[in-house]
């Protein structure tokens, strides 16, 4: 009772200086808590019954990211707080205690620094959520209902996930203090000052970080298909051990060999402030890592976003490019459909045109499906329907022994080696040299078939070998008759052997692609969650620093050193602590944004861009902020003399 | 002796407090340090070495007179000004050293020097000749933490040197040192004096240390009581400083 009386009063007094400790704890549990509430929301229960593949997926990445995420920063902390407590309750040794009374006092004495976190990170996770909730009601126009409830299982996983790796390092640190010697007790504070590491350590570390590292970024480009799930979340681990190797290895090395360079060194004020970045990343290596593995996380959740958004805009108007499609083995079709739109509805443009249907069974390629059929175009027809329908079309004419595939938008997909097989028609083997994603055959491109572009030569050749199909595209200027027509070209369809006719049509007020918009939400609020978790705990390490440097920049100022020269190298000491999680979340992001983009296949080299400028002007502003801070605590006239 | 005046203080006074409960700490010092000098100041506890001296090195504004260093007056220049003269014209050691942890002896060495925007050729060169001299050589690549007290005391006076400043302020400077290393730091500060590279102003308690310097002031009650001058044998000038404390009396420690 007394131990827990005694840590409580040691908690409650020295709760100021614990503050940052505790925020940071409770940011995590924030951001922790947001992605659990997500999962266990209706968001993802929509999702989830349209493909619950990629959200096992994304779920299993994110889940991932945040366990290691979680772990490393519990590790730290409670090192952080480890070393703090343990000269002061050294101290108790002398009034007599034995190291498991203060292995207990150190125990009682954490988890209330736990509770208190895990209290303030549920709390406000959940006023967070519902705050998201109303930004992003207002911000995506999403039709489909998304609802952000708290869920109770949400909190349950979060807090055992907490709690159980929470009480690991508690445990860790008990047992380490009841092995502890009073001498390594009382010197504990000074531990961390003996700075230089051997140069021989550190470049194994950096050896082994860049092959960890470039292993990750193979794995997330390595192109597959059924072990692209594998290869995702072998990426996501090995970045992450690549990053912190990197960070406590080759960044260090390398400012060990600037410091060393004295013709570098000795201009202006890099001697201060490189030195003073050797002595901190020895420190704080493990929360730039961590800072730039949740940029990296955070570039990547807007630029998915950026991209879902691309791709339901461009998804919606590849379904549209047509109000109603028609192929039939009829050659009358055009004409019969003509007659029954007639009068209802003005038509913005219309095509039509003629496709070969080999025999399926010689049709031997990657995407052949025996219920699907499989139909060969001209090139010049093509071209015709694009310039009808005011497409744009730049393919030269396929050689003769080439076709180009007409695919559709996909919002990701799990084959993403990009070599197309050989196709075989009628005995001879093309090569695919194109995949395209234009909808110059609209919806039915998507729903109907596998279309391929010929040669006019091919085509005229093989068109005596095979079935004939008539296809005519209708776009129609005003939506509201849809119904109506639809009725009326319901007699029409049919499919018997004589006479295979088939409409193709969606509504055009169908939401069927809303839920899309969910994933750009989602994306966005994970995006904020993990900027502004990076950006809080790089300014409360940073501001928890200035604290440590009061005696050093003390000696400084008496040393006669002007206030602009220590400013001066302040600045550049914390634009070069927010530069270099930022370059290496650059590089990494650049090979997941990668990765994205072939899954999604699509090139998204300018969303990872503007998604990387986007974290830069975020970073610029908490580095403007924390170097006002940090210069404030350390030059300020208040600050010690 | 060379007749350039490097410290000119005329009735200089101190006051601490409000006005109605006003101590006055220095009661009306006159000293004038020429170049070449080496000067002790000697006192006992709350004489007013501490003040004097964070006065001169610009740390503290006198209450009244003229503090004149290199020719100008600290009182009445800008703060800009004075930054760039304690930068330029004063170099520091402390009792207990100050040298930053973050940094190797040859880059606390070097910093004073390589932030004033000198070539790094000329630094790196003048920081080995001054590691050189204090016997530094084999020390310039370690940390603080892995030298001796008296290693990083001549570190610290190395620092001091680097600028070539018009006058070396030393606070104390064997107060944390044992008597062999501070017996060590003596001889070369003596021998930078000697060679005309420093003008010394040394505040201390200790006459040892004090049988160092070329002229000892010895300040009581917020006046300087007297001036002894070295001449020709140090040991009779220690004898002569004891005299002359046990006579004034108080707690030199």
């Amino acid at each position: 009772m007394k131990i827990v009386r005694l840590a409580f009063l040691n908690f409650k007094n020295s709760f100021k200086s614990y503050l940052s400790l505790v925020l940071s704890l409770a940011f995590t549990i924030l951001v922790f808590f947001n992605f659990q509430n997500i999962i266990h929301s209706d968001a993802f229960a929509i999702l989830g019954q349209r493909n619950k593949d990629y959200i096992d997926m994304l779920i299993q990445i994110c889940l991932t990211v945040l366990l290691c995420f979680l772990f490393f920063f519990l590790w730290y902390a409670t090192n952080v707080f480890l070393t703090r407590r343990k000269r002061e309750i050294g101290i108790y040794i002398f009034m007599g205690m034995s190291n498991r009374k203060i292995g207990s006092l150190y125990l009682v004495e954490i988890s209330f620094v736990g509770a208190t976190a895990l209290i303030m990170g549920i709390v406000f996770g959940a006023l967070f959520a519902g705050l998201f909730q109303m930004i992003m009601g207002a911000v995506s126009d999403i039709t489909v209902d998304v609802r952000f409830g708290i869920s109770i299982k949400a909190i349950k996983m979060t807090s055992v996930s907490f709690l159980s790796m929470y009480l690991f390092f508690a445990l860790k640190g008990f047992w380490n203090i009841t092995h502890s010697s009073v001498l390594n007790m009382i010197s504990a504070a000074k531990q961390n000052e003996y700075l230089h590491v051997k140069p021989v350590v550190l470049l194994l570390k950096a050896a082994l970080g860049a092959i960890v590292l470039a292993s990750g970024y193979y794995y997330a480009n390595k192109g597959g298909r059924n072990d692209i799930l594998t290869n995702a979340l072998l990426a996501v681990v090995l970045v992450i051990i690549g990053v912190y190797l990197l960070f406590g290895g080759l960044i260090p090395l390398v400012f060990q060999m600037l410091a060393a360079c004295k013709g570098f060194l000795y201009r202006g004020q890099r001697c201060l402030w490189v030195n003073q970045t050797i002595f901190r990343m020895r420190k704080n290596y493990r929360t730039y890592a961590m800072v730039c593995i949740m940029g990296i996380c955070s570039v990547t959740a807007l630029a998915t976003g950026f991209a879902m958004r691309d791709r339901y805009d461009n998804m919606v108007a590849f379904n549209h490019q047509y109000t109603f499609q028609f192929i039939s083995n009829q050659s009358n079709i055009e004409k019969t459909t003509q007659t029954l739109l007639d009068g209802k509805s003005p038509i913005t443009y219309q095509s039509a045109l003629c496709a070969l249907s080999p025999d399926s069974e010689q049709l031997l390629s990657t995407y052949s499906d025996v219920r699907q059929m499989h139909l060969l175009l001209s090139y010049s027809d093509i071209q015709r329907i694009a310039q009808e329908a005011g497409v744009t079309f730049a393919f030269a004419e396929p050689a003769d022994d080439e076709v180009y595939y007409l695919s559709h938008l996909v919002l990701l997909s799990f084959i993403t080696n990009g070599e197309a097989e050989p196709v075989t028609i009628a005995g001879k083997t093309y090569r695919q040299t194109q995949r395209i994603m234009t909808p110059y055959l609209g919806y039915m491109q998507k729903e109907l078939a596998c279309f391929y572009i010929v040669s006019d030569r091919e085509y005229e050749r093989l068109k005596a070998q095979s079935g004939l199909y008539y296809i005519c595209n209708y776009k129609l200027a005003d939506d509201s008759v849809f119904g109506e027509a639809r009725a009326a070209f319901d007699a029409i369809v049919s499919n018997t052997d004589e006479n295979y006719t088939a409409r193709v049509s969606i509504d055009p007020f169908s939401n069927e692609e809303e839920w899309i918009k969910a994933v750009y939400s989602l994306c966005i609020f994970m995006f904020l969650v993990f900027i502004v978790a990076s950006g809080c705990i790089m300014f409360m390490k940073l501001y928890n620093d200035s604290f440590e440097e009061t005696e050093r920049y003390t000696v400084l100022k008496k040393l006669g050193f002007s206030t602009r020269t220590l400013s001066a190298s302040i600045a550049h000491e914390l634009v070069t602590a927010y530069l270099l999680p930022f370059v290496v979340m650059t590089v990494s992001a650049y090979f997941s944004v990668l990765a994205l983009g072939k899954m999604m296949r699509a090139d998204l080299f300018v969303i990872y861009v503007v998604s990387t400028v986007v974290v830069l002007i975020v970073f610029v502003l908490f580095c403007a902020l924390s170097i006002v801070v940090y210069q404030r605590t350390l030059l300020s006239a208040r600050a010690k003399q | 002796m060379n007749d350039k005046k490097v410290v000119e203080i005329k009735n200089l006074i101190k006051r601490y407090g409000a006005r109605d409960f006003q101590t006055t700490v220095l009661k009306g010092i006159d000293l004038t340090i020429y170049k070449g000098d080496f000067i002790a100041i000697m006192g006992p506890s709350g004489s007013g070495k501490t003040t004097l001296l964070n006065i001169l090195s610009t740390i503290d504004k006198p209450t009244q007179g003229m503090v004149m260093l290199d020719g100008q007056d600290v009182t009445r220049i800008s703060n800009k000004a004075l930054a760039n003269l304690r930068k330029d014209k004063i170099g520091f050691i402390f009792q207990d050293y100050n040298l930053l942890d973050t940094m190797t002896l040859q880059d606390n060495i070097a910093l004073p020097l390589a932030l004033d925007g000198a070539a790094p050729k000329d630094v790196l060169a003048r920081t080995k000749t001054l590691a050189a001299t204090f016997g530094l050589e084999e020390q310039l690549r370690q940390y603080p933490y892995q030298l001796s007290g008296g290693q990083k005391q001549r570190g610290a006076v190395c620092r001091a040197l680097i600028t070539k400043p018009e006058i070396i302020f030393a606070d104390e400077p064997t107060g944390a040192l044992d008597s062999k290393s501070g017996k060590d730091l003596l001889q070369c500060l003596r021998k930078v004096n000697e060679s005309g590279q420093a003008t010394i102003l040394m505040v201390t308690h200790d006459p040892y240390c004090a049988s160092y310097a070329k002229d000892v002031y010895l300040l009581s009650d917020g006046t300087i009581k007297c001036r002894i001058n070295r001449g020709n044998d140090r040991k009779e000038f220690y004898n002569r400083i004891i005299d002359l404390q046990t006579s004034i009396g108080g707690d030199f420690a």
